[in-house]
């Protein structure tokens, strides 16, 4: 249904996830200042405050890398380049209203298959320094993977069962009358959790967690750095940005033009995700892992099963 | 100036701190955090993020080695300064701040002679600058295994006053190449003997495994029997000074199967005695030597002291958000905010954490300690009170600062008889901290290494309390 989008979409689409990444990066920078150091005074303040992720970038520029003793350089950097790659490649199936840079008829797997990638890249970047924390971290996010990942996927199954089709393009058409998010809340609900896992990010920064003294991530320092969790900023921007075709309605909305419907949804759901990490603790994942075998798996299944008696009867 | 130093020289005007309190410090540490934090500067977890490493207290020499240690394992441009007193912390933070700018510019071959220079111009050498040591084509560790490059003069730095000499790579190759230049660390690890230095590994812990064979000049993980009589690897992991929120000085020598902790050995770096009084137990010890005191000023102490173990704990829990509120309250309360003033704002942080379900599942259960077996092993104070899990002491924190929340600016003075500080009753046979220190290991034993960890937060014992046994307030009661 939707169209292709023009050759040039493909050199703007990280460049367009990298500021996305670098704005919902400010307004986290915003409310830390918030807690960190009251309310800011002035618009000036928070507007300096909100530089804090570009500040940060700049720093890790100018910082030298440093490596450690026995690493795994190439692991290690591949782990670490994969994140925002995946974040890209995933983006390419995200539709800006409703033309994304490619709409493979399979671009539902295509985009879980992407996400999965950040599971080898956070290992890979926690085995690469050969340091025991960032091995710890690594790890954990195979046990994240496994915790979150199950329900995920039931969660997406669902949109792509109501739409009848694994074409992100087709997902948006169904919605032309009713949102997905209406008839399928549960599905969405895991799906938002599931997104801030993939990300590994807030409550699921468990493989980073100040518990291990920083986990995955403990080793890198300057360029390292910046890519590994600027990438992370990618990641989250674009799983939050995936679930307005999946749930949201895509760009249908009265008035504005479709991009813009897609731009205000995603930072809409950002702004949630981001606002909402700051009621959570990091979350502990042999305490998750119980939740999401207990609860999420059944409630997506039996979301899955609402939403397939409803399409049978249509 | 060219547009790359312009950038280079913004870059470092913000730069990422990590700040190692030393025993003795808290006074310190509180300064130096309070000021980071006015100046909006990143802090940071782990020496590999940071650019400026900020030692609160006076290093003893033999101390020097683990310090040299994180230094190293930061990357370029890294400068060291030490905090001595508390008034210094504005000056030293500004200092750093240039000299991390000058050096972000500075082509590295005129580093040396710039770094004097930019050393000498620092009344009393409060804030000094420290040499990396090494080129950045190097990297750190990269010449572990093969002769060094030649050491940079550092003949003239202020740095030698303090009484080890700082020899740049030639003294100490590559970060991690440390364990072998000294056998006799392994035969020192494994029959367990003190062994002073030898935590210098901390912040990379995985370099730290003592056995017979040797991958990459690195010696490989042992087996030993779990609790199953599994044959498992062993990782003898200690951690300790270096890391954030952890308490001031402590030292653990963990024996690790996967993440279990199997084994623990309680340390901790000198604590300095007699110059002054232990920070957070100052009001009540003042009071036994007949000093006056307003209960008023005790009760902001306690709280202040109740709200930074908070901040701790929900750092290590990862609930960054709350920490960081928890520990501004904290500084105003040390600043003399009036009741008034902070009450709103506190009882709000206090019922946010009380409502947080989330934080409640995620920490329940982790350290059980029964009031019974906390009385044996003459545990006093929150964490007797709780009689039960982390969860369990985090409330009775939030209780005790909601109670001295009411009296905070009481004005009758403490009796000399009232000797129960944040952290237990001072007037018994130990310092509160040393019981706290004691029924660590029964704790720790069988937990993960993030239960660990919040175990410890949970306890949050106060390395400096160590240096008062006997408590001299004794004699009053």
């Amino acid at each position: 249904m939707s169209d292709a989008a023009p050759l040039w979409a493909t050199v703007i689409l990280p460049v367009a996830l990298a500021v996305a990444a670098v704005v919902t990066a400010g307004f986290d920078a915003v409310l830390s200042g918030a807690a960190e150091r009251g309310p800011a005074g002035s618009v000036r303040e928070a507007g300096l405050r909100a530089m804090a992720p570009l500040r940060e970038a700049l720093r890790l520029l100018v910082q030298q890398p440093r490596r450690t003793t026995a690493a795994d350089r190439l692991l290690g950097r591949l782990g670490m380049v994969l994140v925002p790659v995946a974040a890209v490649l995933a983006g390419a199936v995200l539709p800006w209203g409703f033309r994304s840079v490619s709409d493979p008829s399979v671009g539902i797997v295509w985009f879980n298959a992407m996400e999965a990638l950040a599971w080898a890249a956070v290992w890979l970047a926690g085995w690469g320094p050969n340091s025991a924390l960032s091995l710890i971290g690594g790890y954990r996010f195979l046990a994240q993977g496994l915790a979150y990942e199950l329900p995920h996927m039931f969660a997406i199954t669902t949109a792509a069962l109501g739409a009848e089709s694994l074409r992100v393009g087709d997902l948006v058409a169904a919605q032309g009358g009713l949102w997905f998010v209406v008839w399928m809340p549960a599905a969405f609900v895991v799906y938002l959790l599931s997104a801030l896992a993939m990300a590994f990010w807030g409550p699921f920064a468990y493989p980073l967690a100040q518990d291990a003294a920083g986990g995955a991530a403990v080793e890198l320092a300057g360029v390292d750095r910046l890519v590994f969790l600027g990438g992370r900023w990618m990641l989250l921007v674009v799983t939050a940005g995936f679930s307005v075709p999946l749930f949201l309605g895509g760009g249908h909305g009265p008035l504005l033009p479709g991009w813009a419907w897609t731009l205000l949804k995603t930072a809409a759901v950002l702004a949630l995700l981001v606002a909402g990490r700051r009621l959570l603790p990091v979350l502990r994942m042999e305490r998750y892992m119980e939740l999401a075998w207990m609860v999420l798996v059944p409630l997506t299944l039996l979301q899955a099963l609402v939403v397939a008696v409803v399409v049978l009867n249509r | 100036m060219d547009l790359r130093n312009l950038l280079r020289r913004t870059a470092m005007q913000r730069p990422a701190v990590l700040a190692v309190a030393l025993p003795g410090a808290t006074d310190i540490r509180l300064a130096v955090e309070a000021e980071v934090r006015r100046r909006g500067w990143p802090v940071a977890g782990a020496p590999a993020a940071a650019d400026l490493m900020v030692v609160c207290g006076v290093p003893e020499p033999r101390e020097a080695e683990w310090l040299d240690d994180i230094e190293r394992s930061m990357p370029d441009p890294a400068v060291r300064i030490v905090v001595e007193e508390t008034g210094h912390a504005v000056h030293a933070l500004e200092m750093a701040r240039r000299d991390l700018t000058e050096r972000a510019v500075t082509p590295r071959e005129a580093e040396v002679d710039d770094q004097q220079g930019a050393a000498a111009g620092e009344p009393g050498g409060r804030a000094q600058g420290e040499h990396q040591g090494h080129g950045d084509d190097q990297g750190h560790g990269a010449h572990h295994g093969s002769s060094p490059p030649p050491a940079p003069d550092d003949q003239g730095h202020p740095h030698r006053s303090m009484g080890h000499g700082h020899g740049g790579p030639a003294a100490h190759p590559g970060h991690e190449g440390h364990e072998n230049h000294h056998p006799d660390d392994h035969a020192a690890h494994l029959d367990h003997t003190e062994h002073e230095g030898h935590f210098a590994h901390i912040d990379h812990m995985g370099h730290d495994m003592h056995a017979m064979g040797d991958v990459a000049g690195l010696p490989m993980a042992e087996r030993a029997d779990d609790r199953d009589e599994l044959r498992l690897d062993q990782l003898h992991v200690p951690i300790g000074p270096g890391l954030t929120d952890w308490p001031t000085g402590l030292v653990l020598r963990l024996t690790l199967q996967g993440d279990v902790v199997q084994d623990v050995e309680v340390d901790h770096l000198p604590v300095p005695r007699g110059h002054r009084l232990p920070f957070w137990d100052e009001p009540w010890l003042r009071a036994a030597q007949g000093e006056e005191v307003t209960s008023g000023s005790a009760a902001r102490r306690r709280c202040a002291a109740h709200l930074d173990s908070v901040a701790r704990l929900l750092a290590v829990v990862g609930w960054d958000d709350v920490a960081a509120r928890c520990r501004r309250l904290r500084d105003e309360l040390l600043s003399g905010a009036p009741r008034e003033g902070i009450g709103g704002d506190l009882r709000g942080v206090l019922r946010r954490v009380r409502r947080s379900r989330t934080l409640r599942w995620s920490i329940a259960g982790l350290g059980e300690l029964s009031s019974a077996r906390a009385g044996e092993a003459g545990v006093t104070g929150p964490a007797l009170t709780a009689d039960g899990d982390a969860y369990d002491r985090l409330r009775i924190w939030l209780d005790e600062v909601e109670r001295g929340l009411e009296v905070l600016d009481a004005e009758q003075p403490l009796t000399p008889d009232d000797l129960t500080g944040p952290r237990g009753r001072l007037d018994g046979a130990q310092p509160p901290s040393q019981a706290l220190l004691d029924i660590l290991p029964e704790l720790l034993t069988g937990a993960e290494f993030a239960c660990a960890r919040i175990i410890v937060a949970s306890l949050d014992p106060d390395l400096d309390e160590l240096a008062l046994a006997p408590v001299s307030g004794a004699a009053h009661v």
